[in-house]
């Protein structure tokens, strides 16, 4: 800005801002922190918070503020040139296994699992499941958009990808996944989730598993792949540093895993398409979908109301973080039921939800405050929608916009949208009438043949 | 027998020798692959230049409209402003939401403020 600043900031943020600030070439910045958190307190308590000390350096906070626009500077504070950073080896120190695989957890380089180590010998193995060169930069990734991408090549994935326990000919799925530059570990406190979905002959060549437990642990494919992803995030997107690059506050289950799994595309009905078509690729093509969100609900409904009803009901109900995003997984016994019912394609199915779906009053009317005032003032169809009471449902539906939170960072990736913000996905075994309802939104669809 | 039991006895210890599990006993040295990625450099941004005192200037305090903040951020200018009234404290809201950028503003506190203190989160 090339004035005098000073970022006031909740305490808790402490290790991130400094972190940040450093990345962005300001590493003496002159913080002032107050208790956290902030939101939603009364003046009175804020107030308060501002008249005492900050939490961090025992200063006034009024008087620190007013210091960290005044004192003068220092020497360092008017450097210029790169700041010392310690260069990346290709190699680790020698050491025993068992002290190697302390260094790693140590090192937050796992997910807390064990892993198997990267001997030069299993990464060269990784690598001749690829025709690309070891060398070659595969992609950028950061924890979110304040943060510093980290760029990678087809070996350092190779490495991840041995102690995921991946077999080598997975390695191009998992090159493709890295290629779309999309941390699985979003730094946000939210804890956002992945998802991605594979389509294609991969499906078959690496026997990964779309029938009984399609979602569950049951298949090394979608295992150690979805598994490989969040190391990716973590080595090299620069991300999942709790307190530093990773603030969800209770952390996501699914980030494990990362819900990774393929369509069923024998089990969609006839006129369906698969995932990756929708998305423009050809039915030949192998192809990984990502997508970003929440939470997952696995859901049946043993009623005589049609499970299209069901699911109509239940998406005008649901609630999380996101208000304009929804992905159905289904069964392929439940995609039958749907197809029979009238929905010939999925876009049909896709677009009756996003058309029947309203908003619950007590949800509409908290994010509307200026058609809150029309409708007080008697103004339509504001008017009507207020006299339907707390409880009931406003004939407008949330899922309008396909909205992308940590989006990808490379640049090197053509993003196509959705054309709905509601996804349709068939999965799963055919053993009853289960479908999955998700927050999770469409990002990227990326091709893997360009990566064998 | 004691020929067939002796022969057995030299399988099992070359068997154990060569296997790779037992080959590499706890104290011997690996070397493994680095998982890390390559961090971009950072080029290091001067300060800026302070001034003595804040007496007769003009601060921005920037509302980055971080959700539910509000009545912190008029609390902070309510504060300064009765401490110290020989500045002029004035509240800017940034456009959009707490991630966007907004180059007019920033331009703006250069051209007509001598200092600025930025809300962020939470």
């Amino acid at each position: 800005m090339g004035v005098p600043t000073v970022p006031v900031i909740t305490s808790r943020f402490q290790e991130l801002v400094t972190s940040i600030a450093f990345k962005r070439g300001i590493p003496n910045m002159r913080m002032v922190y107050t208790p956290h958190p902030v939101t939603d307190r009364l003046s009175a308590l804020c107030r308060k918070y501002l008249e005492g000390k900050d939490p961090i350096t025992g200063e006034p906070i009024l008087e620190e503020i007013v210091s960290g626009l005044t004192l003068p500077l220092s020497a360092e504070d008017k450097g210029t040139g790169f700041l010392p950073r310690t260069p990346r080896r290709r190699f680790l120190e020698p050491d025993t296994v068992e002290n190697l695989e302390n260094y790693f957890y140590e090192n937050n380089l796992t997910d807390g699992l064990p892993i198997v180590l990267p001997t030069e010998a299993r990464v060269t193995e990784m690598l001749k499941a690829t025709s690309h060169s070891p060398d070659e930069v595969v992609g950028r990734m950061a924890a979110s958009t304040p943060h510093e991408a980290w760029e990678y090549t087809v070996e350092m994935v190779a490495v991840n990808a041995v102690m995921s326990g991946a077999k080598p000919e997975y390695f191009p799925v998992i090159l493709a996944i890295a290629s779309a530059g999309a941390t699985s570990l979003v730094s946000s406190t939210s804890s956002y989730a992945r998802m991605a979905v594979f389509n294609g002959p991969i499906i078959e060549e690496l026997g990964m598993n779309a029938g009984i437990g399609a979602m569950g642990p049951f298949n090394r494919a979608n295992s150690t792949i979805g598994r490989c992803w969040t190391l990716i995030s973590k080595n090299l997107g620069g991300s999942g540093t709790p307190g530093e690059t990773y603030m969800g506050s209770q952390g996501n289950p699914l980030n494990y895993g990362n819900l990774c799994f393929p369509e069923r595309e024998e089990g969609l009905p006839a006129g369906w398409d698969p995932l990756h078509v929708q998305k423009g690729f050809n039915r030949s093509e192998s192809v990984v979908s990502i997508f970003g969100g929440w939470s997952f609900s696995d859901i049946a409904w043993f009623t005589p109301m049609p499970v299209h009803e069901v699911i109509q009901g239940w998406l005008e109900h649901f609630f999380s973080t996101t208000v304009s995003g929804a992905t159905i997984i289904m069964d392929p016994t439940v995609a039958a039921d749907v197809s029979d019912a009238g929905f010939k394609t999925k876009k049909s199915f896709a677009d009756y939800l996003a058309e029947n779906t309203g908003t619950p009053a007590w949800l509409y009317w908290q994010t509307r405050k200026e058609e809150l005032e029309k409708a007080e003032d008697g103004v339509e169809p504001y008017a009507s929608y207020l006299k339907l009471g707390e409880k009931g449902v406003i004939p407008i539906s949330r899922f309008t916009e396909n909205i992308v939170i940590g989006t990808p960072v490379n640049p090197s990736v053509n993003f196509p949208r959705s054309s709905t913000p509601i996804e349709i996905i068939v999965t799963g075994g055919g053993t009853n009438t289960y479908w999955s309802g998700s927050d999770f939104h469409h990002a990227v669809s990326v091709s893997i043949d360009k990566w064998r | 027998m004691k020929i067939r039991a002796g022969y057995v006895t030299l399988a099992v210890f070359f068997a154990a020798a060569f296997s790779p599990v037992f080959a590499q006993t706890s104290s011997e040295k690996v070397i493994v692959m680095n998982p890390r990625g390559m961090k971009p450099p950072i080029r290091q941004i001067p300060m800026a230049e302070r001034p003595a005192t804040l007496e007769g200037k003009t601060i921005y305090i920037v509302d980055t409209r971080f959700p539910r903040t509000r009545k912190f951020v008029e609390a902070l200018v309510e504060t300064l402003a009765e401490r110290y009234p020989e500045t002029d404290w004035i509240l800017k809201d940034k456009f959009g939401g707490y991630m966007d950028d907004d180059p007019k503003l920033w331009a703006d506190t250069k051209e007509n403020a001598h200092g600025a203190i930025v809300t962020v989160g939470h």
